[in-house]
Order: C-alpha cells, then structure tokens, then sequence
C-alpha cells in the first residue's frame, strides 16, 4: 500500500486525464475517473483549470470526493451554484462565441471507430422498447456532445469497442468526414481522444476514424487490438510513460483517500 | 392565506389519480421522499412523471406500479446504485412505458413551462437514437391526452432558412412536488444551494406541494428577500416535513444516509420473495455452469456451492434476502407519517446525517 512506484490501471487512466487537461480549460467532468484525473490536474499537473458539473456548479473544488454531480460536496465548494439551465445554456454560448476553452469528459458502454457513444441500452435479443440491457439514459452527455469536445472514458473490451453501436446517445463523428455537419451538429467539435484500460486512442484528421495514439507501460498495441471489435490502427502508438510515486501517492492520500472510485492494490 | 397542511392532508387534496407530475430534486440532492412517501401510502396511481434526473423516489413510484409513463433523461442514485433498478427491470421486462430525452432538453422543457412557452426550438439530439426511437409512439401519444402528440419534430429555423432544429413539446404539469429548507404559511420558499429545477416546476405547475424542513412566519421570511426562491402564489399546500428529503441530501442541512441508500440499492435488486427466489436460482445456474466449465479453479467451484446455498435458502423460505417489497413496506408503508419514519430511522443516525458547517457535508453520513 505504501508502495507508490506501483500503480494500478485505474492510476494510469486517471493520470492519462490529468495530462490530457489543458491550462485555462473548463472541464466538464462526472463524478467517479473524471473527477479523480480533473482533481489531479487541478492539484499537480495543470492548476489553472477549471472544473464544472453538468448540474450546474461552476468551479469545483471538492474537499471530499462526491458520489453525484448534484452531490452537497460540489455544492458547497464551487465558485457558483447554477440551475442546469444555465450550464447547458453556457456550454451552446461557448459554440456560438467560438471560444475553444471547453472539454468535457463523458462515459458509456459501447463506442463505434468513429466515436458514436451508447449509453442508453444494449439492444441484446430484444429491441430498444424492451432491451436486455438498460442503463440510465443520456443524462448531460448527448448535449455536451453536441457542443463541446470530448474525452470518452472506456473500459477496454472486445464487446463495447464494436462496429455499429446500438443506440447512439452521445454523438461522435457519426459516420466520417462531413457526418456532423450533414446530422446538423457543430461540425467543429467532437470527440478527441478515448481513454481506456489500455491506452489511448485518438481520431484521424481526414478519415476521421480512430486510432491508437499511446498505449501504457504494462500494456501492448497488440493487447489494444485484440480488445478492439473493430479494425483499429496501431502504426502510430506511442508508449506513454506511467505516473511518478509522487503523483499515486497525491491519489491515495490526498485526492481519494476513501477509495471512493481508485481502489489501492492490496500487495 | 394560511396553506400549512399535513402531509396527509396536502397529498389527499392536491394529488389526483392520472396527475401529471413533476418532482424537484436532483438524484440523490433534495428528492421530495416524504411527499412521494405520502403518495404511496393514499393508492394514487397513473401518473406521467417529470422527475429532472431522477432517483430511488421514481424508482419507488415504478417499483409500486403507479407510473402511466416516465419521461427519462437519467435515473440512478448515483454513487450508490448505477442504474435504478426498479426503472430498469421494468423497462427490461417492457412493463414500463416511457421516454427518452436527453437531460439538457428535459430540463429546458421544464423551463420552458415556466416561461408559458408553445414549444421549444432545440440544437441538441440532432443525430441521436434520442430522435430516432421513441418510447412512445405517436398512435400512443394521441390515446393520452395528458401527453403531447409528438416526441420531437425536425424544423427548419424560421430565422435562419436552411438550418435545421428540433422542436419538443412543452409539458403542463398538474402537481409538482419539491422540498426546501424553509417556507412560510403563505407558501413563500427559501431554497438554499442548488435550486436545480424546482422553482420552474412549482411555477408552471397548476398545484405546488411544498415539504419543508421548517416553517418560519410570513413575516421572518420576508427579512432578506435575497434568499427567497418561489412566489407563495404558486403554492397550494406547506408542510413541516423535517428530514422530508431522508435519504437523500439537503443542502445546510443534512447529508444523504449512506445506510439507507445502500439497504436500497441491495432491496431493489429484487421486486419481492418470488423475484429473488427466481433470481437466485438462474443466479445458481449460472455459477454452476461457469464452474463446471473449469473444474480446476477452486474460486469458482466456491462461488457455486455459495450460490447453490443461497438459492436452496431462498427457495426453502429459509432466508430471502430483502425485497424492494420489504423494503417500501418498512420505510414507507409502516410508517403512518414523517414523525413515525424518523422515530424508526433514530435520533442518532439522524444526528450523524447533520451537515457539519464548515465543509457542507456530513464526514459520519
């Protein structure tokens, strides 16, 4: 437990969002990775940005890790407690200004090569009235989607990386070059990078599929392509050094003390 | 005007069979639970739902079968339970009629109730399964006609010819129901924190019951109108409501019971007795399966016989593991009113959910 130069591959996401945080950004996180990265960042990689939950708090910063965005431990430490109105009404004036300064962490169950997220059911036997599989539905994602790029966090398996999800809730790409604007989304935001167990994968300029960009120090492109249900493109992958002891023991002892959603390896 | 009701009272004046009805709260963040509670205890049944991003109290009202149609943009007592699962059984099961939109669009919809808007030009569900699948046909839609004829409708932006937008209905709510820290007799709310979206609610709705966790006279609220939210003329009926929001969160006053959203995500796996002994067998099975594909892994021939003992327990009356039907029973039926929940709940695990000041939070929830 007090051996911070091991990490587990929960660490290794959360740092990956950390360094994928930018100076001066807003940062829409979740609770749960997002939030632990978002915390990261703010605390040791990038302190100048500036956390914000879809229910409409603005500048969090939390002593104690929430469970919800709606959660009293955002509400009490934030710059600004707004009604979700407002959030989803800043988020569409970021577009319209033309400002760049938004990002926004979102998550689902299935995922397509160009970045098309379900999080609502998985169809299974049945058909979207009665799935197999329910899950909450859109939530905020569908609208930041829409307006604000993204980082999708995954778990890496064969069976969520697929060809053509079931439902899309949150649009990526759609379906290539040209797919949003012709969908009548804004054409110049979308999905950036996908964080995983695994690595990182990121998005074509002109074919606008995704490939692999970096892959961790305990995993292979190899092990990125086997878990992937789709034809996916490793020639460019980089290896992505793991986080200092500095950083896993800021983690543990700092940002998620109660191991809320990063859980300590037992050695 | 004097509007200070009982709970019970409130409920059997102001809820109807068939209401529409919106409920304030954000997840597991000021959800009216007492209100929802009361609801349950009279029978009334037939509702369509608003809930914003809903929790354990639509979970509840499903679970019991009194809803006609749920509106969705997201149900889950996050952090606690991922999905709620009494939503989604019923949805597994095609016994729940419902919608989905995403939360942006909900909460705008509800918004624009409150400005007494027509309908509402959106950017947002373009290219999404969120215009393509509707949980409500149209042919449906026109059977009810609490319900809007249609979902959503791609239109061009009179404005800007050539742009395309979406238009969704804007809804008319018969009741809404929220909880607030304090109001006065004359329905005037003061809500601290987060309003989410309740003071649109309780303005677009026909009749507002307010929970509260104090009443303060008309008078005392009007000292620093700063703090006041909602207009006591769109309130029907105040109600003292101490801990009206148990289990979930209030803002400069309590936290939300981790205990007792733990009892229920666990109870709500399994709709009663019956469910949960199915559950478990095919649970069972499945184990049984999984270790016989694999004689040599110790772990799973474990898990099996564990498994194995707890479906023969269950099916033998032995020991079932709460229900969802306990549950509801024990903390909603059993209990005559709020007073006797928070005798059952107890002084000191009450005592442990305050908010502690400086941080805005219980550390002992």
């Amino acid at each position: 437990m007090s051996d911070y130069t091991k990490y587990t591959k929960q660490e290794m996401q959360a740092y990956a969002i950390a360094k994928n945080i930018k100076e001066n950004q807003i940062v829409i996180v979740g609770t749960g990775l997002p939030l632990i990265g978002a915390s990261l960042a703010k605390r040791a990689v990038c302190p100048s940005c500036h956390p914000i939950v879809e229910s409409g708090l603005m500048d969090c910063d939390p002593v104690e890790v929430p469970r919800s965005v709606g959660d009293n431990r955002f509400m009490a430490h934030c710059a600004v407690q707004w009604p979700n109105i407002r959030f989803v009404g800043f988020e569409a004036n970021e577009w319209l200004h033309d400002e760049d300064r938004l990002v926004a962490f979102i998550g689902g169950a299935q995922i397509d090569p160009y970045g098309n997220v379900n999080s609502t059911c998985i169809f299974g036997k049945g058909d979207y009235l009665q799935p197999t599989t329910r899950f909450t539905g859109s939530g905020g994602a569908n609208g930041i989607a829409t307006y604000c790029n993204t980082i999708i966090m995954m778990q890496h398996q064969k069976r969520r990386f697929i060809d053509k999800v079931d439902y899309i809730t949150s649009c990526g790409w759609m379906d290539g070059p040209g797919g949003r604007e012709r969908a009548g989304l804004p054409g110049n935001r979308g999905p950036q990078m996908v964080v995983t167990d695994l690595g990182i994968m990121k998005f074509d300029d002109e074919t606008k599929r995704m490939y692999l960009a970096y892959y961790y120090p305990f995993s292979t492109p190899e092990m990125v392509q086997e878990n992937t249900g789709f034809e996916i493109d490793v020639s460019r992958a980089q290896l992505m050094e793991g986080p200092s002891p500095e950083i896993i023991k800021l983690i543990r002892e700092e940002i998620d003390p109660g191991q809320a959603f990063i859980k300590v390896p037992k050695d | 005007m004097n509007k200070v009701y009982s709970l019970h009272d409130a409920v059997e004046k102001f809820v109807e069979d068939g209401d529409v009805l919106a409920i304030g709260g954000f997840t597991t963040n000021r959800k009216p639970y007492a209100t929802v509670s009361e609801i349950l205890r009279q029978g009334k049944k037939d509702f369509i739902v608003y809930a914003g991003p809903g929790g354990g109290e639509v979970d509840m009202l499903i679970g019991e079968g009194r809803v006609a149609a749920y509106i969705n943009c997201y149900t889950a007592n996050s952090g606690y339970t991922n999905v709620s699962r009494r939503f989604r059984a019923a949805i597994e099961q095609g016994k729940l009629t419902y919608e989905d939109y995403s939360q942006d669009v909900l909460m705008l919809m509800l918004h624009a109730a409150s400005l007494g808007l027509p309908f509402l030009p959106v950017r947002l569900m373009q290219g999404s399964g969120l215009m393509k699948y509707w949980g409500i046909s149209e042919e449906k839609r026109k059977s009810m006609p609490k319900l809007e004829d249609l979902k959503c409708a791609e239109i061009e932006n009179p404005m800007v010819p050539g742009q395309k937008v979406v238009a969704v209905p804007v809804p008319k709510f018969d009741t809404a129901i929220i909880h607030v820290q304090q109001a006065s007799p004359d329905g005037t709310c003061i809500i601290c924190g987060d309003e989410f979206h309740d003071i649109d609610i309780a303005v677009a709705a026909r009749k507002t019951i307010v929970t509260c966790e104090e009443i303060v006279s008309n008078e005392f609220i009007r000292r620093d109108p700063t703090k006041t939210r909602i207009f006591g003329e769109c309130v029907q009926a105040v109600v003292k409501a101490p801990y009206g929001a148990w289990p979930s969160q209030c803002y400069d006053y309590y936290d939300d019971d981790d205990a007792g959203l733990k009892e229920y995500d666990k109870a709500s796996k399994y709709q009663d007795a019956e469910d949960a002994k199915a559950q478990l067998a095919k649970a069972a099975a499945k184990a049984e399966k999984a270790a016989a594909a694999k004689p040599e892994d110790a772990k799973l021939a474990d898990a099996a016989a564990r498994a194995k003992k707890a479906a023969e327990d269950a099916a033998a009356g032995v020991k079932i593991p709460e229900t969802f039907k306990d549950y509801v029973e024990k903390w909603v039926y059993s209990c005559e009113d709020q007073s006797a929940l928070l005798d059952k709940i107890g002084g000191s695990r009450l005592m442990r959910l305050k908010n502690e000041p400086h941080l805005g939070y219980s550390t002992t929830h």
